[in-house]
């Protein structure tokens, strides 16, 4: 995953849990058999999945920082050549 | 609406948490640092997760109030003869009952035992499936005349307040007469001879020719008992 997608990733997370969130409501303001089936069903899939690309991520930025700090591996000198 | 629900009320404040930190996020879009990862763990799965979770429960209980059986066109009748304060229906009855009341469809239809809850909600999956492909275009009049219980009322559900064991129940010459039959489920409760039908529409299973209305689809033990 490139740190430039981030941002982009997150927006769209955001906007899935939006649209979760909106159908979850949606069964809370109209407890018909309809908006209960689709806030059970297709309002927590999209929560889930926004969650997971919020999760994914974060573990992602973090193995890049990790990455970042890491020393890098020490290799012959030209003077260890000579 | 179920805003009167506690859980409800959590669940809707939950959801305008999470959805204030989202649009913030999608308005000013800050650095993905520290604090912002912190906001969208609220945003994204803390707040999400309290309106899933109380949202879930106010909506399991709203499934089980009259509203909303009565919501599907078909079920209007069966919720209106509960509804009315003159009917002498059996569902009625039970329905001006405190321990029954909103929930009395519930109370009765539901089956009982350890998994019973589960049970009772995966048969009402199916109802809505069976709404959604066969009866949502189907008139009042033609859906009183086909609609039916997947299996005989069970006399077990009778019997979660109707013990058949007490003394003034016993006292009924039909009762003790008919004790075995009844608590094995040979004899119905509401049936013609004993309590009447549930419901004013209610057919007897011999009433209705089984070729005129089975739907290839329904499994053999289903029977032409109706709600």
């Amino acid at each position: 995953m490139r740190t430039t997608s981030y941002g982009r990733i997150l927006r769209i997370a955001c906007v899935l849990s939006l649209v979760g969130l909106g159908l979850m409501v949606w069964s809370l303001l109209d407890p018909t058999p309809m908006p209960v089936l689709v806030a059970m069903s297709v309002g927590q899939v999209f929560g889930t999945l926004s969650l997971l690309a919020f999760l994914g991520v974060v573990v992602a930025d973090l193995r890049h920082a990790h990455l970042e700090r890491a020393p890098l591996p020490s290799g012959p000198t030209s003077q260890d050549a000579r | 609406m179920i805003l009167h629900h506690p859980l409800a009320l959590i669940a809707l404040t939950c959801a305008a948490l999470s959805a204030t930190i989202l649009i913030g996020f999608l308005v000013r879009r800050p650095l993905l640092v520290g604090s912002t990862k912190l906001w969208l763990l609220l945003g994204l799965g803390v707040f999400p997760l309290g309106v899933a979770t109380a949202g879930n429960a106010a909506g399991f209980e709203a499934t089980k109030e009259r509203k909303f059986c009565g919501s599907c066109h078909v079920m209007v009748p069966h919720a209106s003869d509960s509804n009315d304060l003159k009917s002498t229906s059996l569902a009625s009855r039970h329905a001006r009952n405190n321990l029954f009341g909103e929930q009395n469809c519930y109370v009765c239809h539901a089956d009982y035992g350890m998994f019973g809850t589960i049970l009772t909600k995966l048969g009402g999956m199916r109802h809505v499936y069976e709404y959604v492909t066969r009866y949502r275009n189907v008139s009042l009049e033609a859906a009183k005349e086909t609609i039916h219980l997947y299996k005989p009322y069970p006399n077990s559900n009778c019997m979660q307040c109707h013990s058949t064991n007490l003394e003034l129940w016993m006292n009924v010459p039909d009762h003790k007469s008919s004790l075995a039959e009844v608590r094995e489920g040979r004899v119905s409760c509401a049936s013609a001879g004993c309590h009447g039908f549930a419901h004013p529409f209610t057919k007897p299973a011999a009433s209705v020719s089984p070729a005129s209305h089975r739907s290839p689809e329904r499994a053999p033990h289903e029977t032409r008992e109706t709600p």
